[in-house]
């Protein structure tokens, strides 16, 4: 197994993060907090670079790249902190029309998609949990399509995708249906971190015409929407990761450069260690969130473990580099002015969101047999 | 990135595993006369040794003069994964073979390579280390053990701990101080030592756990005289060969761990059930995320460690490999925590088995892993290494 990016893949690493640097700087997140951006101008820029079709077929208008540079592309935004609809649209809307086949609404959209000219997302959670087992969304036949009643949470830019596939369950298993945003009612949460956008939907009778079903209830629409929460899954695991590398680096530069009682902070064994242990929490977090985008790119019968084992393991990382990050920067790290708890807080979204770690770990425990499924 | 190597690597796989299947000593042979410390060549040792030796397959990586092929690193990451999948060893004597051959092949004059480098390759002659001693542990520069030349010949006196497999070894890749008037790092040298020499006693330090065999000795030297052509290389240069002869083969050593993580980690998961089947939901609870715990640790490891590798391959720097020591050393002592806290009280029972391969309990088990944190650099020091040298962080 080669787990290192390939030189293709560092130079799109290399090129996603200049831009980022350049166009995302902390002065915008900032801004997004507080209240004066929405990111709109980072998004077109995006659009520009082809990068909501990174993972979508050549074909389909998109770069014909797979998961492991999509989760790349995930990973340097959640390095910066950076707002927009790429998480819901590329990782979550994008890998489920995927799944769909060669239907032509699912072609159709992702060929919008690719050419930036459609945002969209996944309603799949229902009071916040994101288990398929959990999901009470009904679909009902009515005329010659289906008629969506229920409640969905936690929907990334549920407020404002131009399209949102709801995960729904018929008579013969879930499905899913693609709604046009702006026939749902949405309200929008009020988060700690407003760079990433959530919304409960209220569906009170949504009819859905059969052209607009992506697909139809039954085990291959159970199986489409599980494939494709594995790809969101480890794509915000990453996300995570991204977040927690930053807090590290910007940790381990304020030890070197903090004098107190006449020496750097940073050679103090006590925070020594402790440095050691959250380099150790981000490399290893890494090393699981690649090992699963790669059984995703190759299509691994691990690949629904992996997932569970890196968001687990992006879980556990943040919560290590968040309280550790805080208290090793004092009480500057505890201000506003600094930009440190941009980084917190988007570390913090990137666990609870799609199951925390310890979701993950009972996923994990039904899938290796220590608990019934 | 990909999940698997290219075909001309699986080509090396399943050529190596041809010739494994033929050669190999069988599980019962083994068994039937284990090796009883890390210096110990039973006589199958020494027939395996002899034939890999032969075939080029004991050091793949070095040319055929040495044993080897020439084999790149990701053939020799292959043939150590399937030795270690076969559950062969693939030598009784890993200081022997890891780091004294090496080193008296790299610094040693061609007498020195014919008496003690090739007899060990070929299984004929076992080596055990002298580096700790009672005042000198982590900080090995600290040594004191005195090798005064007079004449031509070495008096030396001292005493080293922790000497893993002296009391089987054949000789000492002895470090000692030559100069005591240098600079700590500067005064240390190599010298080789026969086991038989007058002088020379053994005193083994039976371990908590496995105590029947104990691996780990004092050894004492008392004006112990060598002849002078027993240095190895020149005189103060024992402080590179400590560093040079410790990376031999430094792109490799995670794996060892890395693979022993994850057959623990099986064997974790296959027990877990029964050890689960009459706790409370409650109490099944805790247990199941602790052994979720530990077996994500193994996958962690297992993907670090492979992370580390392909940029070792390509021949870039792998801060990884700096980090998979601390990480599988303290994994593998929570995996055996993990296990044995799922015991409970039946924990407490005491293996069956004497011998030095027994199947440890996990309450054993836990406490041979204590064996991995504290050698070989203490996971403190491992931790006082990443922050300085990889991180940069200034020295206290």
């Amino acid at each position: 197994m080669d787990l290192e990016l390939s030189e293709e893949q560092s130079e799109l690493r290399d090129g996603v993060r200049r831009v980022l640097e350049e166009q995302c700087p902390p002065a915008l997140p900032r801004a997004v907090h507080e209240g004066d951006e929405t990111g709109a101008a980072l998004w077109r820029q995006m659009v520009a670079l082809a990068w909501p079709g990174v993972a979508i077929a050549e074909a389909q208008g998109g770069l014909g790249l797979g998961a492991v540079e999509l989760c790349l592309v995930a990973e340097e935004l959640g390095r910066e902190v950076a707002p927009g609809p790429f998480l819901a649209t590329a990782t979550q809307l994008a890998p489920l029309l995927q799944e769909a086949g060669s239907s032509a609404l699912a072609s159709e959209r992702l060929g919008r998609i690719a050419a930036g000219a459609l945002t969209g997302t996944v309603a799949l959670a229902e009071q916040d949990r994101w288990e398929l087992g959990r999901i009470a969304c009904e679909a009902r036949r009515e005329g010659g399509g289906f008629r969506l009643t229920g409640h969905k949470t936690g929907v990334f830019d549920g407020a404002t995708a131009d399209e949102i596939a709801v995960v729904a369950r018929g008579d013969e298993g879930l499905g899913v249906f693609l709604v046009p945003g702006d026939e749902l009612k949405a309200k929008p949460r009020r988060l700690l971190d407003p760079t990433l956008a959530l919304a409960d939907l209220t569906l009170d009778g949504v009819d859905v015409p059969a052209e607009r079903v992506v697909i139809a209830p039954g085990p291959a629409a159970e199986r489409a929407v599980s494939r494709a929460l594995e790809v969101a899954t480890v794509a915000l695991a990453l996300a995570t990761v991204g977040a927690c590398r930053r807090i590290f680096e910007q940790t381990l530069e304020y030890a070197k450069v903090r004098r107190q009682y006449e020496r750097p902070i940073g050679s103090f064994q006590a925070l020594k260690h402790r440095l050691a242990d959250m380099y150790l929490a981000v490399e290893r977090a890494t090393a699981l969130g690649y090992f699963a985008a790669l059984t995703l790119a190759e299509d691994d019968p691990r690949r629904a473990e992996a997932a569970s084992l890196a968001k687990a393991e992006a879980g556990d990382c943040q919560r290590l580099l968040v309280g550790e990050g805080l208290q090793l920067h004092g009480g500057i790290g505890f201000t506003w002015e600094h930009d440190l708890h941009l980084w917190l807080m988007r570390a913090k979204a990137g666990d609870a969101l799609l199951g925390g770690a310890t979701e993950h770990r009972a996923r994990l425990a039904r899938q290796l047999g220590l608990v019934a499924a | 990135m990909r999940l698997s190597f290219d075909a001309a690597v699986e080509d090396f796989r399943r050529e190596f595993l041809a010739w494994l299947a033929e050669h190999r000593p069988s599980a019962a042979e083994m068994a039937a006369d284990p090796a009883r410390s890390s210096a110990h060549l039973p006589d199958w040792s020494r027939r395996w040794a002899r034939q890999l030796f032969d075939a080029g397959w004991l050091v793949p990586g070095w040319p055929p003069e040495r044993g080897g092929r020439n084999a790149g690193p990701v053939e020799q990451l292959v043939y150590l994964e399937e030795l270690m999948r076969a559950g062969v060893p693939r030598t009784t004597n890993p200081q022997g073979l890891g780091i004294i051959a090496p080193s008296i092949l790299d610094y040693g004059n061609a007498d020195q390579v014919r008496d003690y480098a090739l007899p060990i390759l070929r299984g004929e002659k076992a080596g055990c280390l002298g580096m700790s001693e009672p005042g000198a542990g982590s900080d090995l520069a600290a040594l004191a053990t005195r090798a005064e030349l007079r004449g031509d010949r070495f008096v030396i006196d001292g005493q080293k701990v922790w000497t893993s497999g002296a009391n089987y070894a054949d000789f000492c890749f002895l470090f000692c101080r030559t100069d005591p008037a240098a600079p700590k790092h500067r005064g240390i040298s190599v010298v080789l030592v026969e086991m038989d020499r007058p002088g020379v006693q053994v005193k083994p330090l039976p371990e908590i756990v496995g105590r029947h065999d104990p691996d780990l000795n004092e050894v004492f030297f008392t004006g112990v005289e060598v002849p002078a052509s027993q240095l190895v290389g020149q005189l103060g240069n024992g402080w590179a060969m400590a560093n040079g002869s410790l990376a031999h083969e430094r792109g490799m050593v995670w794996l060892d761990g890395v693979m022993g993580l994850q057959a623990n980690a099986g064997r974790l998961i296959a027990d877990a059930p029964h050890w689960l089947e009459n706790l409370g939901a409650t109490e099944r609870a805790v247990h199941v995320d602790a052994v979720v715990r530990a077996y994500a640790d193994a996958q962690a490891a297992r993907c670090l460690g492979y992370r580390g590798f392909a940029k070792f391959a390509r021949g870039g720097s792998a801060p990884e490999q700096a980090l998979m020591k601390l990480m599988s050393s303290e994994a593998r002592q929570g995996l055996a925590l993990a296990g044995a806290e799922l015991q409970g009280a039946r924990g407490l029972d005491a293996s069956p088995q004497l011998g030095p391969f027994p199947g440890w309990t996990p309450l054993e088990q836990y406490f041979v892993t204590f064996g991995g944190t504290i050698s070989a650099g203490s996971s403190e020091i491992q931790r006082n290494i990443i922050a300085e040298k990889v991180l940069g962080l200034p020295r206290g």
